[in-house]
């Protein structure tokens, strides 16, 4: 902290002797009063397109149309590595409160396939704004009509069920579901979405688990059958589907989107942007992107989610020890 | 009739004066995409995707699409050009249309595999048009055990292109089924050979080793040749260039080619996964194994180049089957596509053609004219490409190293993969010097992946019975079509040698 004092009154004097024509030398120099007076560099850490490039150019174009931000907004897609390369990039920020990102699934599941430099933790934590969630679907064909029966069905014979990914939320949540409702199944991991949704669709699996998203229209179609949904509170398109809480099997793990500064980024920076972040999830424009996304509104500020990021990872590793996919 | 009415609503919707602008930019660019080695219609797709934000969503889709099945028109240029396939649905028309171009046919080549493309393409939009929702019932019905039945078909025809020098051949393909064991074991998640590399976990991609073996590969042996001292000529030395259209002769021998890689490359491409691939080595194999003079075949056979041509632009038709009435999707590309679709908020699933019928059939009738605008803009264009080729070599060299780094550094902007296309360059250049078989690699680097995953899903469900293959209906009967092809095969190779011995 006495740096960064002693650096702001440097900076002061420096502005104080003309320089403020050159803002760039005030870099890492934030204080209270002047944050932020800088561009603004947001780290993309997948390709154009995909989920997490789209939940950060919605929030850029909210932050740019109240303007909320007062400098400019610069996004960069840095994908590499399942996000390794762009978060190790944001790792290499240090204290820069002008450097943020947005986080997704592999925030929490990248460092524990491959040796990041970084954790979930290592970063300052500003809010986690909602969660993707999986609904357990099956075939309109399979004689498991709801919840209930699927969890007999699936104490009787070991159900395949299948998911996107051997570490992955996907294999996560059916192994949480099955550990508190006793039974065992057979996890089957795809590569494809297009590709998980029609070994269901042909009935070679048994059951599967999805983003709402991916399946709403052949749920609305009445190709698939929803059981059940691994949030806390059942989106609109899923309505009448049970959570797996309301059946007694409360799993608490879900995918963080959320944001995060750089590792010792300034308290400053960090309060700053829980107050503007407050702001952005009560524009109609977000509720619209949380809508439209199938995606759970799950709001938690700064160390709240900090915690909970914490929670997630030890959670995730325990499972993917004990089935042999990390070590 | 239905469809007549479902077709002309879609092309007063495509007509518009704005969607044909949307049309034809969305054609060129797809294009010039295609003609990019590694920069595939997916990597442009989801680069163009953030602009269409504020679009109006059909006109948006008719330019989307036109990227995407644009793409293929251009995919094949550098295949014919450079020997260089940009996406492994294209490395079937480097087999002949890169001899043929040596032999300084590349206009008729480059024309044929225009017109190729544009009659595969149309065929696919008219079996979407009539029979979308009978292809529909192929797509539910094809799980992990039918998957790896049509992989091992892929597999299977691998040896009718290794032609020949088999041992090579063979060498070549186990080579690329060893590149395609690293990354994560689906299954498990356990690393594989990533040695504790990020860029590697997710595996060895198709582009940089592709564009390194071909490409790179390629133009080493031109410098071993000392091609770079002869002054003019392209990669190899060219011979005089002739004529620009193909001959009637050509015609003639490809009109069976035409018919039976549109066909097979649209039922194939209804298969979410490997579609386009799969189908274009199959009718490059199955225009082999039927042809009468199959030894043509490698030496620039006209048929040999239409009939992948055909299947792959068929086969990109066919992959929007799943996603136009399932929303799923088939392929990356699609997969760009259908993220385009749920940000427009729209619904993609089997309900999407009956509640937004102007979008989805607008989009059908932009595909006939898309079809037909990427014919001209190609015949337009050829002579400019023809004249690259003929740049002196120490202008093209340079310029064909940049185009391939560029290429497969824009995929995923990896400095890790340019190094391994580098990597691959080198082996590409010792293959091509002992007759080994770059296509028989990098094709089992594709296949091989696949055919695991499927084998090890379909056994995870079936809890270890082989039996699953046999029990399904359409896993038996593409198992016995792959039994047919394979006897057939012998039978054929039998008749010819015995005709071959009568005859001397």
């Amino acid at each position: 902290m006495r740096l960064h004092k002693t650096i702001s009154v440097a900076a002061r004097a420096l502005a104080l002797a003309g320089a403020v024509l050159i803002p760039t030398l005030s870099s890492g120099a934030a204080t209270a009063d002047n944050y932020p007076s800088e561009r603004l560099n947001w780290t993309i850490a997948f390709g154009p397109g995909g989920g997490n490039d789209i939940m950060s150019r919605t929030i850029i174009s909210i932050l740019e149309k109240y303007k909320l931000y007062p400098g400019e907004i610069v996004a960069q897609n840095r994908s590499g590595g399942s996000g390794a390369v762009g978060w190790g990039y944001l790792f290499n920020q240090k204290g820069n409160p002008y450097h943020i990102s947005s986080t997704s699934g592999s925030f929490i599941t990248t460092p524990l396939k491959a040796k990041t430099p970084w954790t979930p933790t290592s970063f300052v934590p500003v809010a986690l704004l909602a969660a993707d969630d999986l609904v357990l679907v099956v075939n309109k064909t399979s004689k498991i009509k709801d919840f209930d029966q699927f969890i007999k069905e699936a104490k009787a014979t070991p159900l395949a069920i299948g998911g996107m990914g051997a570490v992955n939320v996907d294999f996560i949540v059916p192994t949480l579901l099955a550990e508190k409702a006793g039974f065992k199944f057979d996890y089957v991991s795809f590569n494809k979405q297009g590709e998980l949704t029609t070994a269901l669709l042909s009935s070679a699996l048994d059951a599967m688990v999805a983003n709402p998203g991916d399946v709403a229209g052949l749920l609305e179609s009445g190709d698939l059958r929803a059981l059940g949904f691994s949030g806390t509170k059942t989106p609109d398109s899923l309505k009448g589907v049970p959570t797996f809480g309301e059946k007694g099997f409360e799993l608490g793990i879900s995918m963080p989107r959320g944001v995060v500064l750089p590792p010792d980024a300034p308290k400053e920076a960090q309060e700053w942007w829980i107050a503007t972040m407050k702001k952005v999830v009560e524009k109609p424009e977000w509720a619209e992107y949380v809508k439209k996304h199938e995606l759970t509104e799950t709001v938690l500020w700064g160390d709240e989610f900090g915690k909970f990021l914490g929670t997630s990872q030890d959670e995730f590793a325990r499972i993917l020890k004990a089935s042999g996919a990390i070590k | 009739m239905e469809i007549f009415d479902n077709l002309f609503l879609g092309l007063s919707v495509a007509i518009s004066p704005i969607n044909l602008v949307y049309l034809m930019l969305g054609s060129l660019i797809g294009m010039i995409i295609g003609i990019i080695p590694g920069f595939g219609p997916a990597a442009g797709l989801s680069i163009l995707l953030p602009l269409t934000f504020g679009m109006d969503p059909t006109g948006a889709i008719i330019m989307l699409a036109a990227i995407y099945y644009g793409a293929m028109y251009g995919g094949t240029i550098t295949s014919i050009l450079l020997n260089t396939p940009g996406e492994s649905a294209v490395v079937a028309s480097t087999f002949d249309g890169f001899p043929l171009a040596q032999q300084g046919r590349a206009g008729p080549a480059l024309v044929m595999q225009a017109v190729a493309s544009f009659v595969g393409g149309t065929v696919g939009v008219i079996l979407i048009s009539v029979l979308a929702a009978t292809f529909a019932t192929v797509t539910r019905n094809f799980g992990p055990p039918e998957f790896f039945m049509l992989v091992m078909m892929g597999i299977v025809t691998l040896v009718v292109l290794i032609g020949e020098n088999w041992r090579y051949g063979a060498i070549s393909a186990l080579i690329g089924f060893a590149i395609g064991t690293v990354g994560v074991d689906l299954e498990t998640g356990i690393q594989r050979f990533t040695f504790g590399s990020a860029e590697l976990i997710s595996g060895v991609g198709f582009i940089p080793i592709a564009i390194g073996l071909f490409g790179l590969g390629e133009l080493f042996y031109a410098f071993y040749q000392g091609l770079h001292r002869a002054g003019s000529g392209g990669i190899i030395q060219y011979q005089s260039e002739d004529r620009f259209w193909p001959t009637i002769r050509d015609w003639l021998d490809s009109r069976l080619a035409f018919v039976r890689g549109s066909i097979l490359g649209f039922c194939i491409g209804v298969v979410p996964g490997a579609g386009a691939t799969v189908a274009s080595l199959m009718a490059y194999s199955i225009e082999k194994s039927s042809s009468r003079t199959p030894e043509k075949f490698g030496k620039g056979a006209m048929e040999g180049l239409v009939a992948p041509e055909c299947a792959n632009n068929a086969a990109s038709s066919g992959a929007m089957v799943p996603l136009l009435t399932l929303g799923i999707p088939g392929s990356a590309s699609t997969a760009v596509l259908l993220a385009a679709l749920l940000m427009w908020g729209l619904k993609p699933g089997p309900l999407l053609m009956e509640q937004n019928p102007e979008f989805a059939w607008g989009l059908v009738a932009s595909m006939y004219l898309g079809n037909m605008a990427l014919l001209a803009i190609s015949i337009f264009a050829i002579p400019l490409f023809v004249l690259f080729i003929k740049l002196p070599y120490r202008i093209l060299a340079p310029a064909v190293i940049l185009v391939c780094t560029m290429g497969t550094f824009s995929v995923h902007g990896s400095i890790v993969e340019v190094w391994l296309m580098v990597g691959a360059g080198v082996i590409g250049f010792f293959m091509k010097l002992y007759g080994f078989s770059p296509a028989a690699t990098v094709l089992a680097l594709v296949l091989g992946p696949l055919a695991e995953e499927t084998l090890r899903q379909t056994l995870i469900i079936s809890r270890g019975s082989p039996w699953i293959f046999i029990e399904r209906g359409m896993s038996l009967g593409i198992l016995i079509i792959t039994l047919g092809v394979i006897v057939f095969g012998i039978w054929m190779g039998r008749s010819r040698k015995k005709l071959r011995a009568r005859m001397t």
